[in-house]
């Protein structure tokens, strides 16, 4: 900071400094990877459920499965890993609702919202729920997977999955 | 491991915690110089060994290196090692474990441990803190879920009263106690005793659990003074000796490898590991006070049975019975806990420890010392609880 005049002065005109006012979302803040061949070893995820199909790494050499995907096996440091198909319907294991309080990046968001543990039989994984309340619902209800496209701070088109109540579920 | 230097903690202080109107700075000075005035005999001069806890003073305060920054704070010449120590919820406690090994390794005789964190930002930056907070877990696959900490542990509250029957009513015991635990201790974020009743009339933040069951987001700093017991024999009569150190993850850190969402066997490995180290063979019988990680009421519940105290499925029972209060066979969360005195991330591990040196030596600031304890124990987990830590303490080297 720069002062040309008496700083004993509150008076006297001072120089300005400015810092910008508003900054611009970082991609830092975004809770979503680039999904890319470019960003990403894992990409081929993102590249399935771009078409629709959820899946995730098993390894080849011991055939351990895998979530989240990985380029290295965790159980014998194998790197040599094929994607396969998880089940899209799955049960709910837990659950809870986020009534306030979402971080910045998914403040846009409504809340309530869901998100639970959900049990697809080989993995289980946190998700969304949508189109559910809390109360609707019950440990053990059949969920079915979504996939939402993300809108946001990149022009790169970026998918998600989510789940929702199972046909015959949803109350 | 076995430690082949007994070491000490002497003693030491810590700042107001709350919502305070003070920088990380202010937090790193106010909490250095009530550890240096609560033990005259130890100066910024004699300090060779310096570990700062600080879980995200990157995002929170736009700060890192933060370990030689305090050391020019509180005018430590750090002579042997310096370590800033960084493990979520447990990053305290993880700096009292780096002090312990490097003087009962041999390396240095004595060492301040400092936790601080600065985490409220204003109530208009809250979805800043939260995404902080959401960064604790795998961001990519859980954090992007929106699962800061509250609903996370609702799951573990509604898995534990669907397996074991808990009910609502044992979780508001647990948060009505530390919360009435706290109302005695000066430094506490809450300092207002409450009933059972109240926790559930409290608003509801992620169901099962209501604004009660959770921790603060608090800002404050804890330090100690750790000294082998050549030099602490210099310096006083009463100290906590530090005689076990326990961890355990089982590499499961998302939602798919974790062990388990109604327990945590890795905070039952834990303690077994420290229990072992120190010869505690009855925990229940043999330990008097345990600060544990009351993070959420459940957690409390959850860690009765993990660290040995009852049965898996009998923490509700446990509380119920009343027998983890002040005047019970454990007086569990003395202080008041994380729910009471709140959870400055990188202090909380610290301000455990002095609570329990300082009940050894009946300096406990009111009405909440428990008769005569010997030996002591904290615990703490951190993130999705993927790590639990255990240290047990006692008034006498082994």
């Amino acid at each position: 900071m720069t002062d040309t005049t008496d700083p004993t002065d509150g008076d006297a005109e001072r120089e300005r400094v400015s810092v910008p006012s508003k900054v611009e979302l970082p991609r830092l803040l975004d809770f979503y990877e680039l999904q890319t061949e470019d960003q990403t070893q894992i990409h081929e995820f993102y590249d399935n459920l771009r078409d629709g199909r959820l899946t995730t790494t098993q390894c080849c050499d011991c055939d351990e499965i895998h979530f989240p995907p990985r380029i290295v096996c965790p159980e014998c440091t194998g790197d040599d890993l094929e994607y396969v198909d998880l089940p899209d319907e799955g049960e709910l294991f837990a659950f809870s609702e986020v009534r306030d309080g979402l971080p910045l990046g998914l403040s846009e968001h409504d809340v309530p919202y869901v998100v639970a543990v959900v049990d697809l039989g080989p993995v289980r994984l946190s998700g969304w729920i949508d189109n559910a309340a809390y109360s609707d619902l019950e440990i053990g209800d059949a969920v079915s997977l979504k996939i939402v496209e993300i809108d946001g701070p990149t022009d790169e088109e970026r998918v998600f999955y989510r789940f929702e109540p199972a046909d015959g579920d949803a109350k | 491991m076995t430690a082949t230097r007994n070491v000490a903690i002497v003693g030491g202080g810590q700042t107001n915690w709350g919502e305070r109107d003070a920088t990380w700075k202010d937090l790193a000075q106010e909490g250095g110089k009530a550890t240096f005035d609560a033990v005259p005999a130890i100066g910024p001069e004699n300090v060779e060994g310096l570990f700062v806890g600080a879980v995200q003073p990157e995002r929170f305060a736009n700060q890192t290196h933060v370990a030689p920054l305090v050391a020019e704070l509180l005018g430590i010449e750090v002579t042997e090692m310096t370590a800033r120590t960084e493990l979520a919820c447990a990053s305290g406690q993880a700096a009292l474990r780096y002090a312990w090994l490097a003087i009962a390794a041999g390396q240095l005789d004595t060492a301040l441990v400092l936790g601080v964190e600065k985490m409220n930002l204003g109530r208009e930056y809250m979805p800043e803190m939260q995404s902080s907070m959401s960064n604790v877990l795998d961001r990519e696959f859980d954090g992007v879920n929106g699962l800061a900490a509250p609903p996370f542990f609702a799951w573990y509250a509604q898995r534990h009263m669907h397996e074991h029957g808990t009910t609502r009513e044992q979780l508001s015991l647990v948060a009505a106690k530390n919360k009435s635990n706290a109302a005695k201790t000066d430094f506490a974020q809450f300092r207002s005793a409450i009933e059972p009743d109240e926790v559930t009339e409290s608003p509801e933040i992620a169901p099962p659990l209501h604004l009660y069951d959770c921790s603060g987001i608090t800002d404050g700093a804890s330090g100690v003074i750790l000294m082998s017991e050549e030099k602490a024999r210099e310096v006083t009569d009463t100290a906590a000796w530090i005689t076990g150190s326990g961890q355990s993850s089982m590499a499961g850190n998302s939602i798919n490898n974790l062990p388990s969402f109604s327990g945590w066997p890795q905070a039952r490995k834990a303690s077994q590991n420290a229990y072992e180290q120190a010869g505690i063979e009855d925990p229940l019988g043999e330990i008097d006070i345990a600060e544990i990680h009351d993070c959420f009421s459940i957690s409390e519940v959850i860690e009765y049975e993990e660290l040995g105290f009852c049965e898996r499925g009998e923490g509700g029972q446990f509380i119920e019975d009343g027998r983890s209060r002040l005047d019970g066979d454990i007086a569990v969360n003395p202080r008041g806990g994380l729910l009471g005195c709140g959870h400055p991330l990188g202090a909380t591990g610290v301000s455990q420890a002095l609570e329990v040196t300082q009940q050894f030596k009946g300096e406990v600031s009111r009405n909440r010392q428990v008769d005569d304890p010997t030996t002591g124990l904290i615990h703490n987990l951190s993130g999705s609880g993927s790590v639990h830590s255990v240290m047990t303490l006692a008034r006498d080297p082994q």
